[in-house]
């Protein structure tokens, strides 16, 4: 089918959507059956939907902080998420449903019983698995719409520029501070912005660093002894908080915006709703 | 001359009773701060002042805002 064809089978199968939105709508289920008829992947037949103002039903909750044009371009963006634990599996999951076109993630890991606190990827049922398939599986059941390249290894030195390449962001949701450099390094040499986020306690950080600009891993390094959370642990609120701040900071810049932490970092403390963001 | 003093995660152990309204003894750096505060230098990893990445000579005046936090890479 043609995207003419494609565009006229959207119109004839769409819906007014429910009051207010000003424009129509059309259900999955019906866009995946076209998708299938049409040979074409069904990210392909939401974008020309959206591109003849009708809007998928399962995004019509990100309007009006998303234009259609928005939608488009994160429908058709690529993003590169490194760590598939706490912070990362929340990443995925707001990713995802929120229409990312593509998502290449690693981890070479596989899920233990201290992951359950707050890892969302994983289960009782999933000990002992990979977080790198789970995320695969998971991904794919939210939203057929995204393609999920997922790397079932720890991404190192050696592999770490192949693995940031192609994306329009990087997103470092690492657990502990090793390769944190290395991948703020490699997405400064790729000229691509860094979005990295960690937890210790009820404490946090969230920054989005311009491609060659100063990095909390720059910071971190330069500062002895073992890391906060080693002693204090990394529970669900604050892993999730520093997750949906970086899932929302790399959706802007999936969607051609300037986060609001461009060039800075929010660092918070939930214990006494301490919220500080400074310049990097 | 008083700062608002805050320490994130665990350098908190080190935050005085008074932080909120903290007297500096002027001329005082953020170095002499942090030593006077009794904190080993090499746990602080980031320090701020008034919202601003700041380096440890800075000289610190009435009223600013001090953070100190550590090394934390928990995900």
């Amino acid at each position: 089918m043609t995207e003419a064809e494609i565009a006229r089978a959207v119109a004839a199968l769409s819906r007014p959507a429910p009051e207010p939105s000003p424009f129509r709508c059309a259900a999955g289920r019906a866009l995946e059956a076209l998708a299938r008829k049409a040979r074409v992947h069904v990210k392909g037949v939401e974008i020309i939907a959206l591109r003849n103002a009708v809007a998928p039903e399962r995004y019509l909750r990100n309007f009006a902080g998303f234009s259609f044009e928005d939608q488009i371009r994160l429908l058709e963006s690529r993003a590169a998420l490194l760590g598939l634990g706490g912070l990362g599996g929340l990443a995925l999951e707001l990713l995802t449903r929120s229409g990312t076109g593509r998502i290449r993630a690693a981890d070479g890991d596989v899920f233990e019983e201290s992951n359950l606190n707050r890892q969302i990827l994983s289960s009782p049922e999933s000990l002992g698995q990979s977080k790198a398939e789970a995320a695969a599986v998971r991904a794919a059941s939210l939203n057929p719409a995204c393609e999920i390249e997922a790397w079932r290894r720890f991404v190192d030195r050696e592999s770490v520029t192949a693995f940031v390449q192609d994306s329009q962001v990087v997103i470092d949701a690492l657990g502990g501070l090793p390769m944190r450099l290395e991948l703020a390094e490699a997405a400064a040499a790729a000229r691509i912005p860094l979005v990295t986020a960690a937890v210790a306690g009820q404490t946090g950080w969230v920054a989005v660093v311009a491609p060659g600009a100063a990095s909390p891993a720059g910071l971190m390094a330069s500062a002895k002894g073992q890391s906060a959370e080693i002693v204090s642990g990394t529970p669900a609120p604050a892993v999730g908080a520093a997750a949906a701040i970086m899932a929302g900071a790399a959706l802007d810049v999936l969607r051609g915006r300037r986060p609001a932490l461009w060039g800075k970092m929010l660092l918070f403390d939930l214990a006494d709703a301490a919220f500080e963001t400074v310049l990097l | 001359m008083r700062v608002t003093l805050k320490c994130f995660a665990t350098l908190g152990r080190f935050q005085p009773e008074n932080a909120a309204d903290f007297p500096l003894k002027p001329p005082e750096t953020v170095e002499r701060l942090i030593a006077r505060l009794g904190i080993p230098e090499e746990e602080v990893a980031v320090v701020f002042v008034n919202g601003v990445h700041a380096p440890r000579e800075t000289l610190l005046a009435d009223g600013d805002r001090v953070g100190l936090f550590p090394a934390v890479g928990g995900g």
